[in-house]
């Protein structure tokens, strides 16, 4: 019984770049429109209420981009008004508000992905593809806190030895640059030592095995079935082109035959596995704290 | 038949006209715990980088290296990695990955052990370690001590035979230093683990330690058990400074070959040898002027807005022409009330006076010109040059102007410079801008007992020349030996300062070995020194 965020991060993944895949290679508003209340919806369900700025921004961005497809593009018949002597359409503005929809969609699903994703579990999906790399972004994630802050220790021991004469500008760059090369002897003369390390614990003498934190249980393998599935069942409704829609000149829009329907079932099931393993996982809980 | 042996061993570095190491010759048996002590440049490092072929530097080299009975240079890479552990003095550096749980599992993977076996190795050991409450943190997030500790247990989960130590303690403060050395006797006493650890704080390690190396000039000059060994090196120069402060009252007064090593066998060595018809020195009077050099009225701080407060209604007052040491545990705010009065944080209440003058006043720059200045806690973020002699023409120091010689290493690289050397080379380019009030933070960290009473001559030398010095320190004997007066900081405020003599007799735990030692037999004893003097006073006792 494990919540979304603990399922392995291959097996997530996959699902989240299918998800994300299908909604950025087609240009059908009904799916649109599942992509984006999913990703908002998937996004509350992670990070809760609270984040008012972040759907400030989102809200704002989506205003920005729908708006500024028929200011730009002037294709489409049907005209709504004449702006500085240049025609704003009708179908410009759908367009507009379809790929913005689409776009803020996407962010949503992103950042709810950075905040699952944490750099453990990226380096563990590195380390499935080269473990070399998976170690060297890992001393990488090291070395950026280690260096911001002894740069931070720098700065004040350079400044509490009086090193910089006056507060001019000039001064400033030459304490600025004086301050970074100290950064640099710093980090090459200590890397000494991190290499020595290394070798004293073996490093180089056979082939690297990586340690995993994370295992694959039968969860994991419904999921990525369940995934596979569904992202077949939608490319083969892409490849099919029952998802085809035009906007230019004029909205044409198909109804939406036996495939579309079939499709768009499949992509919200999969947008939708997630909140159903949420769901599980709760009901269970709720029925194992009233055995407790 | 040896364990870990060195037979007539000689080391010279590439282009060096001295041997380091100079027909050394020893070995130790399975389960020993041997101290390796010397002072700066004795060959301490170059002798530990020999026993692990790994580390061996480049140079000419002579003799046999035994491991198992096996000459060092033919066992395979696998024993040669992981039966020989090595720790060394830098916590930060030594550390390679971002997690705590990912830098334990880093040996292992080099190994190329399998899932199951790391699994139950990194368990264990994080588990004997007391880990479990941080496996999951960065590492950027632990204390220095808790890092060196990770080093020790990420060497032990490869299960290695032999453990060696280069100045493990040298970077940490004194009660994450004996937490760690405890853990190595804990080791030593639980797995059978052999251990050779070269150490400058001799107090604690001298008396868990069952074996003595003692390195002079690149031999072996001493070798043997604590106790027996302390006639033995009267003539070992800057060795019997380094000892445990019973060692050298028993040393001063005595010439028997067993010589006491704990605060306990110390006093008991006192009480049973002399009498105590004077209980107390002659005091010596010193005036120092009232006027102020430094203070702190009613000041707050805290790092953030949401943080709790650090320094919570500070009253420090620093008279003119003092050495003023601020003690304290970590998290007390001493580091940041030096940082405060350096101007480097501004406290959101409270006022502080530099020589009567507010903090805010001094402006563009004014503050660091002639007037204050502050040696950080890592020097290393001092040196921007490739030599000494660069380093402080940089800043215009005339090294024939200081209070102290630094002619023998003006041509050499700042990071090549021992702990000591590195500290006075820091000195002399703060010294560059005049300051009348001198901060530092933790000068000590690094230095052996030879560099700290040349830093204590030093800081006395300025004193003569009207300068005030605030330090920051945990190391208490030091803080003993330099201070006119001392501070104890906890929880964000000054709770008592005076003099030495007196601060330190009435502390308890917070306090110097000789203190602990002569408390309520003598009164307001805290060097070695002093003791040693009061019980020539009161004259031997004829042996009970």
């Amino acid at each position: 019984m494990r919540q979304f965020s603990d399922y392995n991060p291959a097996a997530v993944a996959v699902w989240f770049f299918s998800v994300t895949g299908i909604a950025m290679f087609c240009s059908y508003p009904p799916l649109t429109a599942i992509t984006a209340l999913g990703g908002i919806l998937f996004y509350l369900l992670g990070a809760g209420f609270s984040h008012g700025k972040t759907h400030l921004f989102f809200g704002m961005l989506f205003l920005v981009l729908a708006l500024a497809n028929p200011l730009i593009s002037h294709n489409g018949v049907t005209v709504l008004f004449v702006l500085n002597h240049n025609p704003v359409t009708l179908e410009a503005l759908l367009y507009g508000i379809n790929s913005a929809a689409m776009i803020v969609g996407v962010l949503y699903w992103f950042r709810s992905f950075t905040r699952i994703m944490t750099s453990e579990k990226l380096l563990y999906l590195t380390g499935m593809l080269t473990p070399k790399l998976s170690l060297v972004l890992s001393m990488a994630l090291r070395f950026v806190p280690l260096l911001r802050r002894q740069s931070e220790k720098i700065h004040d021991s350079q400044l509490a030895l009086g090193l910089y004469r006056e507060d001019n500008m000039p001064d400033l760059i030459k304490g600025k640059m004086r301050e970074f090369s100290i950064l640099i002897t710093w980090a090459l003369e200590n890397g000494i030592t991190t290499a020595d390390s290394m070798t004293a614990r073996g490093y180089g003498i056979r082939h690297r095995s990586t340690y995993r934190r994370f295992r694959f249980q039968a969860g994991d393998i419904l999921l990525l079935g369940v995934t596979a599935v569904l992202l077949g069942i939608c490319a083969y409704v892409i490849h099919r082109g029952a998802f085809a829609f035009a906007f230019y000149p004029a909205v044409t829009m198909q109804p939406p035959g036996y495939l579309a329907v079939c499709g768009l079932l499949s992509y919200a099931v999969l947008v939708l596995l997630p909140f159903g393993i949420e769901m599980e996982v709760g009901i269970r809980w709720r029925s194992l704290l009233s055995h407790m | 038949m040896a364990f870990l042996a060195l037979s007539h061993v000689s080391f010279t570095y590439p282009q060096a006209g001295n041997a380091v190491l100079r027909d050394v010759s020893f070995s130790l048996e399975k389960g020993e715990f041997a101290a390796l002590c010397g002072v700066t440049g004795s060959g301490k490092s170059t002798l530990l980088r020999m026993l692990k072929r790994e580390l061996t530097p480049l140079g000419t080299l002579e003799g046999s290296r035994i491991f198992r009975d096996t000459p060092l240079e033919s066992l395979d890479d696998l024993t040669a990695a992981s039966a020989v552990g090595f720790v060394m003095q830098q916590p930060e550096q030594q550390i390679v990955t971002d997690k705590v749980w990912h830098e334990l599992a880093f040996g292992l993977e080099n190994l190329g052990l399998s899932q199951g076996e790391m699994a139950r190795r990194i368990a264990e050991t994080a588990s004997y370690f007391g880990i479990g409450d941080w496996f999951e943190r960065p590492v950027s997030t632990l204390s220095g001590g808790q890092k060196q500790l990770l080093n020790l247990a990420s060497i032990l989960v490869m299960q290695p035979e032999v453990l060696l130590l280069d100045e493990p303690t040298a970077q940490l403060d004194p009660i994450a230093a004996s937490e760690f050395l405890t853990t190595l006797r804990r080791l030593n006493e639980d797995l059978g683990l052999t251990i050779l650890i070269a150490e400058h704080r001799l107090e604690e390690l001298v008396p868990l330690c069952s074996r003595m190396l003692v390195m002079q000039e690149g031999r072996i000059a001493a070798d043997g058990a604590p106790a027996g060994l302390i006639q033995k090196i009267r003539d070992v120069p800057g060795m019997l400074e380094a000892m445990p402060a019973a060692c050298r009252i028993h040393a001063a007064l005595s010439d028997e070959p067993d010589s006491p090593l704990t605060v306990r066998d110390g006093r008991h060595f006192i009480e049973s040898h002399y009498p105590n018809t004077i209980r107390s020195l002659p005091a010596e009077k010193k005036t120092i002027p009232e006027e102020a050099a430094l203070t702190f009225e009613n000041v707050w701080f805290r790092y953030d807005r949401h943080s709790p407060d650090i320094l919570r209604g500070m009253e420090l007052h620093v008279r003119c022409g003092e050495i003023f040491c601020i003690l304290g545990g970590n998290g007390s705010g001493k580091s940041t009330t030096l940082r405060a009065a350096a101007g480097l944080l501004r406290p959101y209440q409270g006022t502080i006076r530099i020589f009567g003058k507010k903090l805010r006043e001094y402006r563009n720059q004014t503050l660091y010109k002639e007037c204050l200045a502050m040696l950080p806690q890592d020097v290393q973020t001092v040196f921007l040059m490739d030599t000494v002699r660069e380093e402080l023409e940089a800043c215009h120091a005339d090294p024939g102007m200081l209070p102290f010689d630094l002619s023998d290493i003006l041509e050499q690289h700042p990071y090549d410079l021992s702990g000591g050397q590195q500290q006075m080379a820091a000195l002399a380019k703060v010294l560059a801008t005049d300051p009348k009030l001198l901060l530092l933070d933790e000068p000590t960290k690094g230095m052996d007992a030879g560099a700290k009473q040349q830093f204590t001559a030093a800081l006395r030398q300025l004193q003569e020349c009207g300068v005030t010095v605030v330090i920051v320190t945990h190391d208490v004997e030091f803080a003993a030996a330099c201070a006119d007066r001392c501070a104890m900081c906890f929880g964000g405020q000054i709770v008592s300062a005076e003099a030495p003599e007196h601060f330190f007799s009435e502390h308890m735990f917070y306090t110097t070995a000789v203190s602990r030692m002569t408390r309520g037999y003598f009164d307001h004893v805290i060097h070695a020194e002093q003791a040693v003097r009061l019980c020539q006073m009161n004259g031997g006792r004829s042996c009970s």
